[in-house]
């Protein structure tokens, strides 16, 4: 389980996050939704240890990241596995020494050969073949490299997968399998996500659960249809201008 | 008119806050890395392979610029000493100049461009594109990862660098102190070179370049991974890298000269 516990952030005088209050149950896929700017990636990156809060606690399997020591929050990084905005792949490494990082641990590196059948199982589950592993992130497709974002993040075997606008800049195509990988993965791997995004078609075919950020305030946090039915002027506000119908 | 803006208390206090807040964290990069030095088999390999990268890349400008330096030394020295003082002097002060200062130093300022602008911007460039939280993301400390390969690669390949820039530096003063200067003959060369020669001066020169490794090493990946805003952003922290790493090294150079008096 993540906790939030009146999470507050600021960068120098601008308050980004404001006393946010968010839990994520065991196993669900909850989207995080709200306009640009608003504090979305901030709250995901302070799930393991990217950004710390100025106040409030951020709690993962029970443990306060806050206080956690280097080598604790190492073990939190190993269980959660994060997806990058722009995938954010080593680019100076092939795809195979960017999933061979994320395989082995830090101090038992092991020969490229012995981790490329692993590697080529994890571009398997993401729907890429295995030549894909001697290429470089440049000579990727946006898509692709967000693929190969989410296999890098599930490498560890994670129980949690943390998406930073997995569909951002990708054509429908493209956008709709990162959706439907994403909702694979949580049922094949059982894995509990947070899916940060502002795309209001992806997130109400991914989450069991929608939670709206406005303003470093969470606004709203419910089922899809709760979201839909919301009587709140702000909600219904950024329904309407995202759907461009009146909800 | 145009209105001239007054320098403000807060402005100071805060612009010495942020001075000394970046010193604390060079303090504890400086304290990672120390740390990681603990743990060989995490950086051995890694460094050894950017200590050959660094070494090739940078070797045939380091023996250019030092062929350079040598021919300027000695036409200099024959121009302003011919007639006044004995021919050998100028393989002393071609010794003396190469080995202790333009061996060492012209190094450095090719080093710096070469591989403080290199390593900044790279640094830089990964941090700015989330490359260095997906580090930490996947458990890995960029600190092991990238910087200390970095620093000790660097510290590992500065001083055979410098002996083969002042190899080069001494027989590009030989060679066109022959050519340039009548009546200078090979024997009068080397008996200047040996006249002025200790081993010390040698040893010297290897310290400065080891120290010059550190330093623009270090301060080039402190400084690459405080980069921020975007392309324009790195470009800033390449340009803060090369001044710094600049300064670094001539302030070094001063303040090691005392040694030179030790033998």
């Amino acid at each position: 389980m993540i906790e939030y516990r009146g999470v507050w952030k600021s960068f120098g005088d601008d308050p980004v996050l404001r006393g946010v209050d968010l839990t994520v149950r065991e196993g669900e896929t909850l989207v995080l939704l709200g306009p640009s700017g608003t504090g979305k990636s901030v709250l995901l990156k302070h799930a393991i240890g990217l950004l710390m809060p100025d106040r409030g606690d951020v709690r993962v399997d029970g443990l306060s990241i806050p206080d956690a020591s280097l080598d604790q929050l190492k073990r939190v990084r190993r269980r959660v596995g994060y997806v990058f905005q722009n995938a954010a792949l080593f680019d100076s490494l092939t795809v195979l020494q960017n999933l061979a990082l994320a395989l082995d641990e830090e101090d038992r590196p092991r020969p490229l050969r012995a981790v490329r059948p692993e590697a080529a199982e994890l571009l398997a589950r993401v729907n890429l073949q295995e030549e894909v592993l001697d290429l470089f992130p440049a000579e990727l497709s946006g898509g692709m490299r967000k693929r190969v974002g989410v296999a890098r993040a599930i490498a560890s075997r994670p129980r949690y997968v943390l998406y930073d606008e997995p569909t951002t800049g990708l054509d429908p195509v493209n956008a709709e399998t990162i959706d439907g990988l994403i909702v694979e993965l949580a049922r094949e791997l059982g894995v509990t996500s947070i899916v940060v995004t502002h795309d209001l078609e992806s997130a109400f075919q991914v989450g069991d659960r929608v939670a709206l950020l406005t303003e470093g305030v969470l606004r709203a946090c419910g089922s899809p249809d709760e979201i839909l039915e919301s009587e709140d002027p702000v909600v219904r506000r950024f329904m309407h201008r995202r759907f461009g119908t009146a909800v | 008119m145009r209105e001239r803006r007054r320098l403000r208390a807060p402005d100071v206090i805060g612009a010495a806050r942020g001075g000394l807040d970046r010193v604390g964290r060079g303090a504890l990069l400086a304290a990672a890395i120390v740390r990681t030095l603990g743990t060989p088999r995490k950086w051995v390999h890694a460094s050894l392979s950017q200590a050959y990268s660094m070494g090739i890349r940078s070797l045939p400008l380091v023996l250019f610029m030092a062929a350079l330096g040598g021919a300027i030394a000695s036409q200099q020295t024959g121009a302003q000493f011919t007639g006044g003082l004995p021919l050998w002097v100028t393989g002393s002060v071609v010794a003396a100049g190469v080995l202790t200062e333009l061996g060492p130093v012209l190094t450095a300022m090719v080093l710096v461009g070469r591989l403080g602008a290199s390593i900044a911007a790279e640094l830089g460039t990964m941090k700015v594109t989330e490359q260095i939280d997906a580090l930490y993301s996947i458990g890995r400390d960029p600190v092991t990862f990238l910087v200390v390969p970095r620093v000790v690669g660097g510290t590992l390949v500065f001083p055979p660098l410098v002996v083969l820039a002042n190899a080069m530096g001494m027989f590009a003063g030989w060679a066109i102190g022959l050519v340039a200067i009548d009546g200078l003959t090979s024997a009068d060369f080397i008996f200047g070179a040996r006249f002025y020669f200790r081993p010390w001066v040698l040893f010297f020169s290897v310290i400065k370049a080891a120290l010059f490794g550190v330093a623009i090493t270090f301060l080039a990946c402190f400084i690459g991974l405080e980069g921020r805003g975007g392309a324009e952003g790195v470009g800033r922290t390449t340009t803060a890298a090369v001044v710094a790493t600049t300064i670094a090294v001539m302030v070094l150079d001063v303040l090691l000269v005392p040694l030179l008096k030790v033998a």
